[in-house]
């Protein structure tokens, strides 16, 4: 049987690619061999909410898991994302799975920012939206006019079918 | 036979969501949880010879998965 195993924790086994540092996170690791590919990202740039939701856009694609570390001196935390493509990538694939990774993470920290900012808007209209539901913003007026109406009153003629109400006379005029 | 053994930190992995991991795949292998340090370990072993796919790396996505659920189900 073949040993599966997530990778652990710690420096990196195989190839660093420290030459290919990206803005905001590193490919810590990247391994064909085992599919695998590590980023690491610094904790005081990315809150954790925004790991998850990136995490969670692509588990379809990898098997995630994710870790942290205190480096030494107990400053400057990290969190470890290894991913395994779920099919074989190879380098190339790996990598594009690590550029996904990044966007996503990107997409994440954007959408967590405009919710933040939009927070009170977004109450307010998820307030008035049950509100208008529940009948408490119809104006008094509104609610007078219609008292006298039936559902069967039809003061427009809407209800009148279209033969009756064109019906042409024996001579072929239209009524 | 341990064919894997996860280590997943307690910061970023809640306890129950793990069991809940384990019980949705524990009719498929045996899994035990300990407590190491900031760490759970899970091993994973004996697992069903007829099972088709990567049980480990699944079994990470449901723990995180079932995280990322229980910690937006808690009122913060």
């Amino acid at each position: 049987m073949t040993r599966i195993t997530m990778p652990a924790s710690g420096p990196p086994a195989t190839k660093t690619r420290n030459s290919q540092r990206m803005s905001r996170h590193d490919i810590e690791n990247l391994d064909p061999d085992t599919n695998t590919a590590t980023l690491a990202l610094d904790a005081g740039l990315y809150p954790v909410d925004v790991i998850y939701g990136a995490a969670y856009a692509l588990i379809d694609k990898a098997w995630v898991l994710l870790d942290r570390t205190t480096p030494e001196g107990g400053k400057g935390h990290r969190f470890l994302v290894h991913l395994r493509g779920k099919m074989p990538l190879g380098e190339v694939g790996l990598q594009a799975l690590s550029g996904a990774f990044g966007n996503e993470l990107l997409s994440q920290a954007l959408r967590r920012k405009v919710v933040k900012q939009n927070n009170k808007i977004i109450e307010e209209i998820v307030t008035q939206a049950i509100a208008g539901a529940a009948g408490a913003t119809l104006p008094q007026d509104f609610m007078e006019e219609d008292d006298d109406l039936d559902f069967l009153d039809d003061p427009l003629g809407i209800a009148v079918p279209w033969e009756e109400k064109f019906k042409k006379d024996k001579g072929g005029k239209q009524a | 036979m341990t064919i894997g053994t996860v280590r997943l930190h307690k910061s970023m992995y809640m306890q129950q969501a793990i069991r809940d991991a384990v019980r949705t795949f524990e009719d498929f292998a045996t899994f035990e949880l300990k407590r190491d340090g900031d760490h759970y370990t899970v091993a994973i072993r004996d697992v069903d010879p007829d099972v088709d796919g990567d049980i480990v790396g699944e079994f990470c996505n449901f723990a995180l998965v079932n995280t990322i659920e229980r910690k937006r189900k808690t009122p913060r």
